[in-house]
């Protein structure tokens, strides 16, 4: 009841793969794999691809403090919980209570699922993508925000890098029913501070309550000035996006590539575009992953575009149809949009 | 500095000089940035307040550089600090990219291949959110005492 797999999700077909060939197993499952390798343009590419091209040469490029998290002891990527954890399964019994208390009370399972999906699992891929610690291989998002961006490795940036890939859940968050969407904006903030208030304790080793309020003050603060800017950005043009970008993302660092802003307003981009193709239902199911930065997403063709939507609808419509569908799957938001 | 690199780096000011003016006063910007950056380079004079008024990081190294032993400082001190001071050096090729950067953004290439459309731009559960914020930042339409609490009462 409480397991939410990731689906193999509308995303996957806006990607193109190096090394997968359209083999006619692919092509069966044709909402999930890369319908559209052949709308490849040769001027769009990964922004990784275009952040290695660039030839300025700055060095040091920040010469500011650079202090990868050390912990004394290191905390389980969401929470001590056993139930969070990936491999504790259910038991069945607890598992049929559960399905008989949301049948009985008749839950609203959307409001319900916004915890486990937007709290739990959508936080996690949040804090996956800039995640880094002293000693510990980076993950090869982080590489592309730490070594070929050339960011600072500090808690503050990975914060920073936090926050970007949650401002970028919000705005598809704002397109579903109002009542949900917040309600999953709200989980996912709430979550992102407990969390961070546990990992300042345990990690960064600050020992003081009043100290650790006033980061937690100071990373509200920050929050709220990005998600402003990235919104003012999103909603005007590319440069406003480029500007709101480095000023939270590089921290306004005089010495910037601009190549590098550039990726950096591509993937952002890139990401929302993956978003608005996906319906409401596919999204609050916990369907989205966010694209690697060595991956590029291309346009869909209207065609291939209403080919996806229909395997979606279908699938959605099977899944309503079926006469044993628990308690607990049941959603009302459409899959249509 | 070269005649192409000086060149180049005329282009990249033009480019800078045609991004937005910000709406909000942010305690820095990338326009003014940039152009204290670049302007040197292209052989301009930098004529913000700001640069007059504090010495420039040509100015810094200079001062380093001049004395054996500037400030009192000691020699591997000097070295750590020169070690720690950003150098640049442009190439005809790094700049030609970064205008060419500069220049995608400027002509919203991004905004247009990856379009969104109405579902992003209006949400369904929020259709004025962006518009509100825009008004807002423009001046047009100023939130009210009532506006705001009726944000704050039923969330939009």
């Amino acid at each position: 009841m409480l397991n939410y797999s990731t689906t193999q999700g509308l995303k996957n077909a806006l990607r193109t793969f190096g090394n997968i060939k359209n083999s006619t197993a692919l092509r069966s499952a044709k909402y999930s794999t890369n319908v559209n390798r052949s709308n490849e343009s040769k001027d769009i590419e990964s922004p990784e691809e275009s952040t290695l091209r660039s030839h300025l040469d700055v060095k040091p490029i920040d010469y500011t403090n650079n202090a990868p998290v050390n912990p004394k002891k290191k905390r389980p990527l969401l929470s001590d919980s056993k139930y969070e954890s990936k491999l504790y399964q259910l038991p069945k019994w607890k598992e049929a209570l559960g399905e008989i208390v949301i049948k009985s009370f008749n839950l609203d399972m959307d409001k319900v699922r916004a915890g486990p999906v937007a709290g739990s699992y959508y936080y996690a891929l949040c804090k996956e993508q800039g995640l880094q610690f002293e000693n510990e291989p980076l993950s090869s998002t982080a590489k592309f925000f730490y070594e070929d961006l050339k960011l600072p490795r500090t808690f503050s940036q990975w914060f920073q890098v936090t926050i970007l890939h949650e401002w970028i859940l919000f705005v598809r968050m704002r397109a579903m029913p109002f009542k949900y969407g917040k309600n999953y904006q709200q989980k996912l903030v709430d979550r992102t501070f407990s969390d961070i208030e546990l990992r300042l304790f345990d990690e960064m080793n600050v020992n003081s309550g009043r100290i650790a309020d006033q980061y937690l003050k100071d990373f509200n603060s920050q929050l709220r000035g990005a998600v402003f800017a990235y919104d003012e950005g999103f909603f005007t043009d590319d440069a406003t996006l480029a500007a709101a970008i480095w000023r939270n993302l590089f921290g306004g660092r005089k010495n910037v590539d601009m190549v590098h802003l550039e990726a950096m307003v591509r993937y952002v981009r890139a990401q929302l575009y993956v978003l608005s193709k996906m319906s409401d239902r596919e999204f609050a199911m916990g369907g989205f992953k966010f694209v690697p930065p060595d991956e590029t997403v291309h346009q869909l063709s209207p065609q291939q575009e209403a080919e996806m939507r229909n395997a979606v609808i279908e699938k959605y419509q099977a899944m309503d149809k079926k006469p044993d569908l628990l308690p607990s799957e049941r959603s009302k938001l459409s899959f249509e949009n | 500095m070269s005649g192409a690199v000086r060149e180049a780096a005329s282009q990249l000011v033009k480019s800078l000089e045609r991004l937005p003016q910000e709406r909000v006063k942010h305690i820095v910007s990338l326009k003014e940035s940039q152009l204290e950056r670049f302007k040197p380079v292209a052989g301009l004079e930098t004529n913000t307040q700001d640069s007059k008024q504090r010495p420039s990081l040509q100015d810094i190294k200079d001062i380093i550089s001049r004395t054996s032993g500037p400030l009192g400082l000691q020699k591997d001190v000097l070295k750590k600090v020169n070690s720690m001071l950003p150098q640049e050096h442009y190439t005809v090729e790094a700049i030609q990219e970064q205008s060419q950067a500069l220049n995608n953004l400027l002509n919203n290439k991004y905004k247009n291949y990856y379009a969104v459309g109405e579902k992003l731009m209006k949400p369904q559960g929020n259709p004025h959110y962006y518009q509100r914020l825009m008004d807002e930042i423009d001046g047009k339409k100023k939130e009210t005492f009532w506006t705001a609490m009726r944000t704050v009462v039923f969330g939009k």
